[in-house]
């Protein structure tokens, strides 16, 4: 049988599965440590930028009717040209609403949104199980080839454990 | 006696990491800085074997760090790592115009980090 030079090596394997774990307890202690509601949406930016690899992020609250979502914050990006998102004229929004995260496809140039900037993921904010908020990393890195495995798990934890960047008083 | 890495990062979730992953796949001895300045004082008292800093921190950033370092006779042949979310040409430039030896880009690669550490240490 050949050996694909492209797979990694055992030690390589290994030193990849340490990092993601450093990398999504960092994260997770990061989050549930935050002192207050501003400092939750810099561990937002600090995750994004130091473990994910963007520098360009926005938060998206949900309105009551869930039909729009108003920019709550953002990093790196003209908040003038995001200041709202219509669910209707966003498809993929429906299944962030429904809680699931949705990423571009490493090498596409889809846009997940119908923004100028292109965006590369749309993570919902669960508090209580519910989306209340979505936060959007536009463009990565450009050394960063796209969203990977340990960055999904990485998006998962600000799933579930961002809720106090935009409910102040949600438990930890 | 284990050899000495000084990590240099206003954030805590990179220190956190960067500080698993040495613990987990070396032997080497972690002691952290918040930024440019707590570095410098941190690295003449610890006579670190390496310093791996990060480039945007407040107070003091990691090229003038590095260049205050370089006048530190203890420091001057320290290794010097720079972390940067920037991998352009002219970025490079400026960090080794301050001194470093090397740079490694932001999200930080754990095999990347330990075999670049492991050529310097001679591990």
């Amino acid at each position: 049988m050949s050996k694909n030079s492209n797979t990694p090596a055992g030690p390589e394997i290994s030193s990849q599965v340490v990092g993601s774990q450093a990398k999504v307890y960092a994260a997770r202690m990061r989050l549930q440590n935050a002192l207050d509601q501003a400092d939750a949406l810099d561990a937002i930016r600090e995750i994004a930028a130091n473990l994910i690899g963007t520098e360009e992020i926005a938060v998206f609250k949900v309105d009551q009717k869930r039909s729009e979502l108003w920019l709550y914050w953002s990093f790196g990006v003209d908040p003038n040209k995001h200041s709202v998102l219509e669910v209707c004229r966003e498809p993929k929004l429906k299944q962030v609403l429904a809680g699931k995260p949705v990423y571009r496809l490493k090498l596409s140039n889809e846009n997940l949104l119908s923004t100028e900037d292109p965006a590369s993921a749309l993570v919902p904010i669960l508090v209580d199980g519910i989306a209340c908020a979505v936060i959007v990393l536009f463009r990565l890195f450009p050394h960063k080839p796209g969203i990977e495995p340990v960055d999904r798990e990485i998006c998962d934890v600000l799933s579930n454990c961002a809720g106090r960047a935009i409910e102040p008083y949600h438990s930890r | 006696m284990p050899k000495k890495v000084l990590l240099v990062d206003d954030s805590t979730t990179t220190l956190m990491m960067e500080e698993m992953i040495l613990k987990q796949r070396t032997a080497y001895e972690c002691v952290t800085a918040k930024d440019g300045l707590d570095a410098i004082a941190r690295a003449v008292v610890e006579a670190p074997d390496l310093v791996l800093m990060d480039v945007v921190m407040p107070r003091m950033n990691g090229f003038e760090a590095c260049k205050r370092m370089r006048l530190e006779s203890s420091l001057r042949e320290t290794p010097i790592i720079l972390v940067t979310t920037r991998g352009e040409e002219e970025y490079v430039e400026a960090g080794f115009q301050s001194g470093c030896n090397d740079y490694i880009t932001k999200p930080i690669d754990s095999f990347e980090l330990v075999t670049l550490l492991n050529s310097y240490l001679g591990e």
